[in-house]
This record gives structure tokens, C-alpha cells and sequence, in this order.
């Protein structure tokens, strides 16, 4: 039997039936055609489906769609203002931490709610806070240093 | 399937009731999900105790910190009060699966999901924590030993019984505890052993020490004879480690492809037991030189 959902996703108000047994990644990912948020292992082990619920970082994968009810929800496609990107992202490009580019989404959206939190973590912080985020190619040391620098970037821009 | 979010306690006893088995509480999911996918778990309804603001806190009462049952481990390991009495407890919490798992999932799910070696749930059992529970006919409080079954087999049913909170009594100032964990790597890895010890420590002697270990036969498991042979023993290293050495005489680790084998673990217990006692004579300055 169907339940009504309603939530917000990306500043936008959602109201939807659905199947209570569906994973909120595929609800984001089918119902609502944001792609961007991947799908690696479906079982909460790789980070790669990270989204930012109610301003924390969860595995959609491992959620219940109905746990998304009356949250705000953000996914990597509500991160850039009027096409311009995050910082985040930018640093992530500039600093060569994404290569095939499947774990990016989730450690954008990982670091982004850690930056949130902590605008100034030290790397160690930033390692223990990331850990869960697997990535096959980049070797993690590019991505440490990227968020690093957009921990840095955000914090001067903050102060401008 | 039928999700529904409570708001109170009452309410997650009274759709219990009236489902009659067929409802299952559900905190951060993180299991149940995955259980329910591959069958080894099903639920009519699930009644989803996250948003319960009772349940949610984290408090001093009486000398007691109470941790509701729908605090997430990310939310227990930050908190001042866990930080400041209960270090140990705080690196459980931070060891459970990654930060995104622990942002979800719950120290009462750690416990009730009773999987072999949980950390949150292992550094726990040590500070005689009391469970308390509610069903349809009223509340009780248990003890770890009252908790678990077997390997991933609760005592506690949660298509009956409802875990709100865990109190743990406040250390004293000749009290610690330690939290020790033999891992592959350092994160993201089960753990292949783990040691949790409280002791009291007086006249550079221990009063008494509890100390249980994990994954070594059902929940976390006490070393009886360690134990009692270390009430009134001197804090030295001889002490340490023949206390070590006795710890093996209640464990019954088992080869595991993901764990290692039987025999590396019984040369690797005595050295966590160890090493649990030194950091408690450590924290409380107890050690001599
Ligand atoms: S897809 Fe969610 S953690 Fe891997
Ligand atoms: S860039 Fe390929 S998995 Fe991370």
C-alpha cells in the first residue's frame, strides 16, 4: 500500500505516494530523476549515495523513503547557485580529486556537511569525518587536499 | 509494507499491541534494512522511534547519564557529558562501521541488533549500564547479561518491547574505563577482537575491575576468573598481563574468514586485555615510574 510522502528536496516541496519499503536513493534517483546521487553498493558500505538530510550526512541507501518525510533534503544537484558552482566542487575539480567522478557526488555532499559544522577541521577531522566515502581512483590524498583548501576558501569568503 | 513515524512512547506500544508481532521497531535502520532485503528479517509495519523527542536526549539525572534510545552514535560520541565522563564509550560509538553509518544509526540498535563484537555495544557493557524497557505491561530495567541471546539474537524483542533509554551510573574519581579494539586497518573494518575494562583503583591496588571481550561466544563476554582475581591485585605490568593470560580462560573465539583465525586471536587477547588495564591505571595515575 502506498504512503503519502511529503518532504523537501533541493529547496523544492515534494508530496508523492509511495511504496513505504523503497530506499530513498531510489526515490531520488527514479522518482524524482536525480541522477546525481549514485547508487555503489546498496548496503551503507562505499558513501557513495551521501545526501544532506536535515543537515547531516546520510546514506541514502540504507534509508527508508518514509524517513525523508517533512525533512529538507539537499543532493548534489542543489548545490551550485544559478549554475555557478560550489566552492566545494571547484576545489574538488581544480585539486584533481575526482577522476571516473562515481564517488564525487557523495564526498561533495560528505564535506559540505562537515564544512557546515566545522569550518575549520584538521586533516585528521577531515580523514575520520570522510572515511566512509570510498574512492577507486584518486588515492584519497587529492581529496584530502582539496577539502582542505575549500575549508579555506569558504572561510575567507565568509569573512569578505 | 506500512511505515509509521511515532511521536510517543505510548503510541510505539500501542501499534505494537495492536499489530501483534507483525510490527517491528525500526531507529536508524542500518540493519534492518539490509536484514529485510535479504529476508532474514520481515515486518508488516514498521514504527520508526527516531523522532520521539523523549527519546532523543541525553541528560544528567541523579548522578545517572541517561542516553535515550533514539540518540544517533554520532550525536552520543560528540556530546560534552559522554565526553568528559565516559571516553571510552565515546570511542566505541566513533569505531562503529563509518561517520555516515554512525550520523543514523543508534547505541540501542548497537546493542538489540546483538551482532558479535559491536562496539558501541562492547565498550557499553562495562559500565553496568541499565537498560530500560517498556512493553504493554509497564517498564523494567535489565542488565547487559539480560540483553543478549545468542550471535545477532536480542533477548529483547522489538515487536513487543520498546528500549527508551540506557542509564549508566557517573564515575567516580577513582574509576576508568578503557575500550580496546584489534583491527585490520583503521577504519572501516570489522574488529577482530575487542576488550572493554572499568577498574577502581585505590592505594596503587585495584578495588575491582569489570572486564568483558568480544567476538568470543554470545554477546560481550565476561573474564570471570580475570575479574575476580584482580580485585586487590597491585597496578603493575606483572599484573596486567597475568590477568591477561587469565582472560583466556572464558574465551572461546572460533577461526572467521573476516576475524582471523582461532589461534592468532588467543595470542592477541591477552595483549588487549592488557593493554585495557594500562589505560585505565594510565587515566587515573595509578601507575608507579
Ligand atoms: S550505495 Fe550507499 S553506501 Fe554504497
Ligand atoms: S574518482 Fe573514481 S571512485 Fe573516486
Amino acid at each position: 500500500m502506498k504512503q503519502h510522502l511529503i518532504t523537501t528536496v533541493n529547496g523544492q516541496h515534494i508530496e508523492r505516494d509511495v511504496d513505504p519499503s523503497m530506499r530513498l536513493v531510489d526515490f531520488l534517483r527514479d522518482e524524482l530523476l536525480l541522477t546525481g546521487t549514485k547508487i555503489g553498493c546498496k548496503q551503507g558500505e562505499c558513501g557513495a549515495c551521501t545526501i544532506i538530510m536535515n543537515g547531516t550526512a546520510v546514506l541514502s541507501c540504507i534509508l527508508p523513503v518514509m524517513k525523508a518525510m517533512n525533512a529538507e533534503i539537499l543532493t548534489i544537484e542543489g548545490l551550485d547557485e544559478d549554475g555557478k558552482l560550489n566552492p566545494i566542487q571547484e576545489e574538488f575539480i581544480k585539486g584533481g580529486a575526482i577522476q571516473c567522478g562515481f564517488c564525487t557526488p557523495g564526498l561533495i555532499m560528505g564535506t559540505k556537511a562537515l564544512l557546515d559544522k566545522n569550518p575549520s577541521p584538521t586533516r585528521e577531522e577531515v580523514r575520520e569525518d570522510l572515511s566512509g566515502h570510498i574512492c577507486r581512483c584518486t588515492g584519497y590524498k587529492k581529496i584530502e587536499d582539496s577539502v582542505m583548501k575549500a575549508a579555506e576558501r569558504l572561510r575567507e569568503e565568509s569573512h569578505d | 509494507m506500512n511505515y509509521v513515524i511515532a511521536e510517543s512512547t505510548a503510541e510505539v506500544i500501542e501499534v505494537l499491541k495492536k499489530a501483534n508481532g507483525l510490527a517491528c521497531i525500526v531507529a536508524g535502520g542500518t540493519d534492518l534494512v539490509l536484514d529485510i532485503d535479504t529476508g532474514k528479517k520481515s515486518a508488516g509495519t514498521l514504527v520508526d522511534i527516531m523522532r520521539i523527542p523523549e527519546l532523543k536526549k541525553i541528560e544528567l539525572v541523579d548522578g545517572f547519564l541517561e542516553i535515550g534510545s533514539a540518540a544517533t552514535l554520532t550525536e552520543i560520541h560528540s556530546h560534552p557529558l559522554v565526553k568528559q565522563y565516559f571516553p571510552s564509550l565515546a570511542k566505541g560509538c566513533r569505531t562503529v562501521g563509518s561517520r555516515l553509518i554512525q550520523n543514523v544509526a543508534t547505541l540501542a540498535g548497537n546493542v538489540i541488533t546483538a551482532q558479535p563484537a559491536a562496539d558501541a555495544g562492547m565498550s557499553l557493557s562495562v559500565l553496568d549500564p541499565q537498560f530500560v524497557l517498556v512493553d504493554e505491561g509497564g517498564t523494567r530495567i535489565c542488565g547487559v547479561d539480560g540483553m543478549y541471546a545468542g550471535f545477532g539474537v536480542s533477548e529483547v524483542d522489538s515487536c513487543k518491547t520498546l528500549l527508551t533509554k540506557i542509564r549508566i551510573r557517573i564515575p567516580n574519581e577513582h574509576e576508568a574505563a578503557s575500550f580496546q579494539r584489534l583491527e585490520l586497518r583503521k577504519s572501516l573494518s570489522l574488529p577482530m577482537l575487542n576488550v572493554a575494562a572499568m577498574g577502581s583503583i585505590s592505594g596503587g591496588h585495584f578495588d575491582w575491575v569489570r572486564l568483558r571481550m568480544a567476538p568470543v561466544g554470545k554477546g560481550p563476554v565476561r573474564a570471570v576468573q580475570a575479574e575476580e582475581w584482580l580485585a586487590g591485585q597491585p597496578v603493575t605490568p606483572e599484573t596486567f598481563s597475568h590477568a591477561g593470560e587469565l582472560a583466556l580462560a572464558d574465551a572461546k573465539p572460533r577461526s572467521n574468514p573476516l576475524r582471523g583465525s582461532k589461534e592468532y586471536r588467543e595470542l592477541t587477547l591477552p595483549v588487549m586485555v592488557e593493554r585495557a588495564l594500562l589505560d585505565i591505571a594510565i587515566q587515573l595515575n595509578a601507575l608507579e615510574g
